[in-house]
């Protein structure tokens, strides 16, 4: 639970100039980048909000994932025969072209699933910065959610609301 | 001496292509508020009609009669009910396997290569192509089950250790079918819910009742942060490079069902990217037969589904019926030319045995049909000329599946065990019964999730602009990412 | 049992002596409980039998002749049907050298089927009814067949097995042309000749070495055990 009140800042979906302005802003009363968040109803890149980078680690979850698929394809391709060997077609029990089909499905296997796997459990693992959600969002508005100490209340004010913002505070400001 | 020169063409001035026309012509170019998006997306999924229901409760009905009916007699009787005997094995299911395998290249093509090749009009029908490819795989992984003569001990091809002390067999194409089948449609359907969050999260913020709480869940809290779009876009850019191969590996591996065999006409090295344009090509036509009929059926999809979609696709279609007419002709002159006698039997069998007909088919839907009307842009934004073509083409590509599998079977190397292959009434019921099965998914999805993807339409919308180059004003592009 | 030297079981053919008679496809539906699948489906070509009696008509009006091949499953030593089958139901032994259908594994994807190039293998189509008192014929030494698997020519593995009990059990070797097959038996021209390829002594080994012999579709490399005498006018014999 942030300590201080949360505000959301909603801009209309055209006005990505005044968006981005007004993050400028809030930054320069001092609101730190990881005080603030950007919901919004289409990807904007960080650099046109100005923005920090977020991190994710799918890339790496799906590479692990592909490496145990890999893993497991090897264990069936060779492990199996090894343990159970049985001759059919005059084939040797380690057939290298044959175990490549099956080597590369486990792995992009692996590898797929291991990424949604990656973003759900991304999703799900708790965040920093405010919480906050409002439905005007996914009517393509862009929202700028922020905590402002009440004392810079004023200074905030005085600075969104010429930008055009519609301004949400605490109370209403709805959890998902 | 003075030369009069003459100035050839239309001296007066050059005709405008006025801004309305491009705003009507483009989808990109015609945008509108997201909010107003949202409600005709919301609005076309939550209408149903009395025409709707009536239509899913006789599709529902005749999926239990065609196919698990008729499959049901099947597993009680044998899978003597069908018409395939010695030496015709496979016959019109394993046919109809290989066409529902090829639909199903169809939504990954749009939505992954599509995006890949940055192509922008796929934006409003990816979901709609990601669906087919979905439900086609559901119905075409059906087959290998239906066709077994022990469908009951199936599960004997997966592996998990047990007490038969018995693996599947890694070397058989049909454990890299199952494997890679498998592989197919769980990434397809992970490729076909992550775009969908952002638009369950929209779809959550405008409904109440059983619909909230589904959407509420299958959204995973989904606000629409920096971090959030950050690693959706990731995933689904890590999707979209590595389902290409997927779905490239998955028909080659269906079409060495039959290279890797001996049987003369099947033992071909072109197979696999012979059946990997021949996929592509029936899948992208069936995309324009479904857009055609969503566009006729669903509210407000003549504002995502335009001609120019039709256009485009049009000309994909085009294409893909060159290559695969390419690839057709790289396989049968060889064999002409080759003097082998079984492949000069079996070339002459297609071409003047009794199931000719078939072969004449094939190439008239697939070559003829498509190279003499799709050159030409009236016929392509012409939707329901789309949609009869492209019927045509899928009704082909079924014939070449027909000539290769059974009409090949029937003739190999001892004239004494040829066999003409004549289907019964269970292989018209089976396949009936899977496209009966197909559609009923279909329309019960488009109305359980939006169809369009609207976060990607307003994307892209944002992404175009009319720019003044000169004196006109030309559509142009942003890289937003 | 894997101590005993492998033998390598193989058939000789002669078609000078075939005429044709049928009566090891007779024989061999008697032996291996090969069920009756009524006029109609044979016309369709769902047979069962595992050997047949290929015939070819040669010749112009009025000197028609037919040419009589029985064709069997060939055994192959690279067999294409094995690799196929995706749950081992259709794999080598690497004792009797033949290739060995596993009834109890087969889930009938019919693979192996299409992948023969003799197109020697039949698949179980309907479970057929053997009605009393007929179903007194069966022979105990072999499994009588479910629908939905596959079947072919097993070089009368039951009788190969039993000729092995039976010198095991008097402690002596097997002796050249102690397991005869029932085609070989029944055939009235001993144009089958079964045994032991690996001994060179073997009757079978000195027939397959014949200046007359010759495969099936040997260009494809499938290494079958049965050998073909050319004879009575076929194939310049």
């Amino acid at each position: 639970m942030p300590k201080e009140p949360v505000h959301l800042a909603i801009f209309k979906e055209d006005r990505v100039d005044e968006a981005a302005e007004a993050v400028e802003r809030l930054r320069n009363l001092g609101i730190a980048d990881k005080d603030m968040s950007i919901l919004s109803g289409i990807p904007y890149s960080e650099h046109i909000l100005g923005r920090p980078v977020s991190w994710t680690r799918v890339g790496l979850i799906g590479l692990g994932g592909a490496l145990v698929g890999f893993l497991i394809a090897l264990a069936l391709s060779f492990g199996t025969p090894t343990l159970y060997p049985i001759r059919v077609g005059n084939q040797p029990f380690w057939a290298i072209p044959t175990s490549i089909v099956v080597t590369f499905e486990l792995t992009m296997l692996g590898l797929l699933i291991s990424t949604f796997i990656g973003v759900f459990v991304e999703t799900i693992t708790p965040t920093y910065g405010p919480k906050g959600y409002h439905p005007k969002v996914s009517d393509g508005n862009i929202a700028i959610l922020f905590t402002c100490p009440p004392e810079l209340d004023a200074q905030m004010h005085a600075a969104l609301n010429p930008l055009g913002a519609e301004l949400v505070h605490r109370s209403e400001v709805k959890n998902l | 001496m003075a030369v009069d020169v003459k100035i050839l063409g239309n001296s007066a001035k050059p005709a405008e292509h006025s801004e309305e026309d491009e705003r009507h012509e483009h989808l990109m170019l015609d945008p509108k508020p997201r909010e107003e998006m949202n409600r005709m997306v919301m609005d076309a999924m939550t209408h149903t009609s009395k025409r709707y229901w009536i239509t899913v409760g006789v599709l529902a009905f005749l999926v239990a009669v065609c196919l698990f009916g008729a499959w049901g007699n099947m597993i009680a009787t044998g899978n003597g009910v069908l018409g395939i005997r010695r030496p015709v094995f496979w016959g019109v299911l394993i046919v109809t396997f290989v066409f529902w395998i090829g639909i199903s290249h169809a939504g990954t093509f749009v939505s992954a290569i599509l995006r890949v090749f940055k192509a922008e009009y796929r934006r409003p029908f990816t979901r709609a192509a990601e669906l087919m490819t979905t439900f086609g795989l559901a119905a075409g992984a059906l087959y290998p089950l239906i066709h077994l003569g022990r469908v009951w001990v199936f599960y004997w091809m997966i592996p998990y250790p047990n007490a038969r002390w018995l693996w599947p067999n890694f070397r058989s194409p049909l454990v890299w079918d199952f494997l890679a089948i498998t592989t197919y449609l769980l990434s397809s359907t992970i490729y076909l819910y992550l775009p969908l969050v952002p638009d369950l999260a929209m779809a959550r913020d405008r409904t109440t009742g059983w619909r909230h709480t589904v959407y509420k869940l299958l959204a995973l809290n989904w606000r629409g942060t920096e971090s959030e779009w950050h690693r959706l876009r990731k995933a689904i850019q890590i999707f979209a490079f590595a389902i290409i191969p997927v779905m490239f590996s998955v028909h080659t591996i269906v079409s060495w069902d039959f290279a890797v065999s001996q049987v003369a006409g099947w033992h071909s090295t072109i197979f696999g990217p012979y059946f990997i344009v021949g996929a592509i090509l029936s899948g992208v036509s069936a995309v324009v037969t479904i857009l055609f009929i969503l566009q006729k059926t669903m509210k407000h999809m003549d504002y995502f589904i335009r001609r120019e979609h039709f256009n485009a696709l049009g000309i994909l279609i085009l294409i893909f019926s060159m290559a695969w007419a390419y690839f057709f002709f790289n396989e049968y002159i060889l064999h002409w030319y080759g003097g082998e006698k079984v492949i000069e039997d079996i070339l002459t069998a297609h071409a003047t045995g009794p199931s000719a007909w078939v072969w004449y088919l094939m190439l008239i839907c697939n070559v003829a049909i498509p190279w003499l009307t799709l050159w030409n842009k009236r016929v392509r934004t012409t939707p329901w000329l789309m949609a009869i073509i492209t019927v045509l083409i899928n009704v082909g590509m079924y014939a070449e599946r027909y000539t290769i599998i059974p009409l090949t079977l029937g003739h190999q190397r001892m004239p004494f065990d040829w066999g003409i292959y004549n289907p019964r009434l269970t292989e018209l019921l089976i396949p009936l019964g899977t496209l009966f099965l197909f559609i009923l998914l279909y329309m019960l999805a488009s109305r359980f999730i939006p169809l369009v993807p609207v976060w990607e339409v307003q994307e892209g919308q944002v992404a175009h602009t009319l720019r003044k180059v000169g004196k006109g004003k030309v559509p142009s592009v942003s890289e937003l990412e | 049992m894997a101590e005993k030297e492998a033998k390598k079981w193989g058939l000789v053919i002669d078609l000078d002596r075939c005429s044709g008679c049928q009566a090891c496809v007779t024989a061999c539906a008697m032996e291996n409980n090969i069920p009756f699948t009524g006029e109609d489906e044979v016309a369709y070509g769902r047979g069962m039998h595992w050997i047949r009696v290929q015939r070819y008509w040669t010749g112009e009006y009025p000197e028609v002749k037919p040419d009589h091949t029985p064709a069997m499953c060939q055994q192959c030593g690279d067999a294409p049907c094995e690799p196929v089958c995706p749950v081992f139901a259709s794999v080598h032994s690497e004792e009797e050298h033949i290739n060995v259908q596993v009834y109890n594994r087969c889930i009938g994807t019919r693979y192996c089927a299409n992948n023969c190039p003799y197109i020697a293998r039949t698949f179980n189509w309907f479970d057929y009814e053997i009605p009393a008192p007929m179903n007194y014929y069966l022979n105990p030494d072999v499994t009588v067949r479910r629908r939905g698997v596959m079947e072919k020519c097993t070089f009368c593995v039951q009788r190969i097995k039993h000729g092995q009990d039976v010198a095991a059990a008097e402690g002596r070797e097997l002796e050249d042309g102690e397991v005869m097959t029932a085609c070989q038996q029944a055939c009235p021209t001993d144009a089958i000749v079964f045994g032991d390829l690996s001994d060179p002594e073997s009757r079978v080994s000195k027939l397959a070495r014949s200046e007359r012999g010759y495969h099936l579709l040997e260009e494809l490399g499938t290494m079958p055990k049965v050998t073909y005498l050319k004879g009575g006018g076929y194939y310049g014999g």
